[in-house]
């Protein structure tokens, strides 16, 4: 959360990536950066043992949102 | 009591009402001026300064004269290394371990004898606590807020004991690091769990040892391609070893040789390989996974002797011993800080 209020705020474009259990602590590093509003992408949980495919799965689920985050305003899926 | 309790002041246990009167008390135990910064967190735009945590010293039940021994674990702690890099934030939910040496000891009353690890001495058990509310209260560290550990440790109460260097064959750990017998100091490490070990049934130290290194060692406890350990002996462990010849560095030797787990071991694990990455344990089909140390077939779980602490604490009524399982490959020398109070002066007896 940090890096990305952090390179939002150096002039980087950027979405910070977090699975749903840390929505509460996501919320709380958000303010303590003074940037409550702060919005990210939140995935289900967990995240560091899932194979490829499963992976390239979670990318595909939340594509829609991060693009939407990042004001991409029209996008082709491959 | 409860006007704290609902400002979320407490650990969830009650704290003592802290005036400006009382915390001048404890103020006054040192010459450090209240605003000096004793552990900064950059990441969180915080820091622990001498009057924030003389007024958590004051919160936890600390006498003011415990107020040196937390002012030098506050220092040990920034000099640790891992709190001021957010370890504090991690899901791994560690704890801080002060190990307190010297003189101060005795003034204070802090325990180094039986049931060192439990609590019953006020000392122990508050100047471990000045840390834990500091760690919520000036940090914010809430659980389940910033605080992500899964589990955390019961350890997070107060972790604090005091090295019996009376009954320890060895020098104590302080003097191992440059300052005298006479001087007194703290040494903060981050820790995960604290495990117990029976080990009543033998007099060879190479026996006893491998029990040792058998618990260093459990697949549980292997995140990282390596770890570390603290060996809290018993007097009477201690004097086992010392009696065969060992030293600290001897003991050291031996449980970087024996603490190893088997590539079938790790393997029925998922843990037999490393990921290029990040050096975390993972199975060998990960698309990440190096193949892990060489092909002898026991892969040891220590990078090297020095990631082993050997201190003495504990009655000496039985062969209890506990592994102290440090948080992080180690392998420098641990932050010993000194104990220092009003006139810059070490606090003797």
């Amino acid at each position: 959360m940090a890096d990305g209020i952090l390179l939002e705020r150096a002039g980087l474009p950027a979405v910070s990536i977090c699975t749903d259990p840390f929505a509460l602590t996501a919320r709380a590093m958000a303010a303590a950066y003074g940037f409550p509003g702060f919005e990210y992408v939140s995935i289900p949980h967990p995240v560091a043992s899932l194979n490829e495919v499963q992976i390239q799965a979670r990318v595909h689920d939340m594509l829609p949102g991060l693009l939407r985050i990042l004001g991409v305003e029209q996008w082709t899926p491959r | 009591m409860e006007y704290y309790a609902d400002q979320g002041w407490t650990d969830g246990l009650p704290v003592v009402p802290v005036t400006e009167s009382y915390l001048a008390e404890f103020l006054a135990q040192t010459d450090r001026d209240p605003g000096d910064v004793l552990l900064p967190m950059p990441q969180l735009n915080r820091a622990c300064t001498v009057r924030l945590a003389a007024i958590n010293a004051a919160l936890a039940g600390c006498r003011p004269e415990y107020f040196p021994v937390v002012l030098a674990a506050w220092e040990s702690l920034a000099a640790e290394g891992y709190p001021a890099k957010g370890i504090w934030q991690s899901t791994t939910g560690t704890a801080p371990f002060l190990i307190v040496n010297g003189p101060v000891r005795e003034r204070i009353g802090l325990n180094s004898k039986g049931n060192v690890f439990g609590s019953g001495f006020r000392a122990n058990a508050t100047i471990g606590r000045a840390i834990r509310l500091g760690v919520l209260n000036v940090f914010g560290l809430r659980p389940h807020e910033l605080d992500q550990a899964t589990q955390g440790t019961p350890a997070k109460y107060t972790f604090c004991i005091a090295e019996n260097e009376e009954e320890s064959p060895w020098p104590a750990l302080h003097t191992e690091f440059g300052l005298a017998a006479t001087d007194s100091a703290v040494t903060a490490i981050v820790i995960r769990s604290c495990v117990h070990i029976e080990a009543r049934h033998t007099r060879v130290p190479e026996q006893l040892a491998t029990d040792i290194a058998g618990t260093i060692s459990r697949t549980g406890a292997l995140i990282h391609e390596t770890i570390s350990a603290a060996v809290v002996l018993s007097p009477e462990h201690a004097r086992l070893f010392s009696a065969a010849g060992w030293g600290k560095s001897d003991l050291g030797q031996f449980l970087f040789d024996h603490a190893v787990r088997t590539r079938e071991e790790l393997a029925a694990a998922g843990k037999e390989a490393v990921s290029s990455r990040t050096r975390w344990r993972l199975p060998a089909d990960h698309p990440d996974a190096l193949p892990s140390d060489t092909g002898d077939g026991a892969v040891r779980v220590l990078n090297s002797p020095a990631a082993v602490l050997v201190v003495v604490a504990g009655a000496g009524n039985a062969g209890v011993s506990a592994v102290v399982e440090t948080f992080g490959p180690r392998g420098g020398p641990p932050p010993v800080t000194r104990v220092t109070g009003r006139g810059g002066a070490p606090r003797c007896a």
